[in-house]
């Protein structure tokens, strides 16, 4: 798998989409699943980037690989900060009332909405968080 | 990543048209124009038909929008929503905030 490790700051947030855009871009996807493939990208590297370390910084490793029969894409986050299961957390309640007073929540919502599969797991000492998109 | 945001005047009313993306590194920027033009006017309608991308820090610019539209008893309008960017609204339960025209 191609690999890309950035400090896990928002200021790397484009180099981050790049580098996955790059690895999508000779397969003919539709723009819809691009986009969708990019919001979920930009969900996770932001709640790493806002939590992680969280009040400190540290690195966000980005891996990426297509695969073919059937043409899927798994993209893998992993931090070395705080164990954090963010599907772990029931899903966010969309409801009038938690829509005005609700900060958070919504980014993973958007994740596990728009990907076939996201799955968590803690190991050696680091959150890894993959997602599967079907191209 | 970019967004051009241009205005068209309507009386008290205000129509703002919205072209490229809305993310985590532009929502702040982007925020302050849409209450800005908010807090001036009555009522505010979103054209989304250039949008090409809102995530959920965009999502919570659109929020801030809307409260500030509420304290004069205003409206949100949106319209022209793309399909892709309806599906993000409507998952997310803030198809709420708007009426859309």
């Amino acid at each position: 798998m191609e690999s890309l490790t950035v400090t896990a700051v928002v200021e790397n947030l484009d180099e981050v989409i790049a580098f996955v855009a790059k690895r999508l871009e000779n397969y003919g996807c539709e723009r819809k699943t691009l986009m969708q493939i990019r919001l979920a990208v930009e969900e996770i590297f932001v709640n790493i980037s806002s939590y992680a370390y969280d009040p400190s910084v540290g690195p966000a490793e980005v891996r990426c690989e297509v695969l073919e029969d059937p043409m899927r894409v798994i993209i893998q986050f992993l931090d070395g900060g705080k164990p954090f299961d963010p599907l772990a957390k029931e899903d966010a309640d969309t409801s009038e009332e938690a829509l005005m007073s609700r900060i958070g929540g919504l980014g993973i919502l958007l994740v596990k909405e728009t990907m076939d599969d996201v799955s968590y797991e803690y190991k050696d000492g680091q959150n890894i968080l993959t997602i599967l998109k079907n191209l | 990543m970019s967004m051009d945001i241009s205005l068209i005047k309507r009386g008290n009313d205000a129509e703002l048209k919205l072209d490229g993306y809305i993310d985590a590194s532009n929502a702040a920027d982007v925020e302050k124009i849409l209450v800005d033009v908010a807090s001036k006017y009555e009522n505010l309608t979103l054209d989304m038909e250039k949008l090409e991308y809102v995530s959920s820090a965009g999502l919570r610019a659109f929020k801030r929008v809307y409260m500030e539209l509420r304290k004069g008893g205003g409206k949100l309008s949106a319209r022209n929503v793309d399909k892709s960017i309806m599906e993000i609204l409507e998952v997310t339960g803030f198809t709420r905030l708007f009426k859309f025209i």
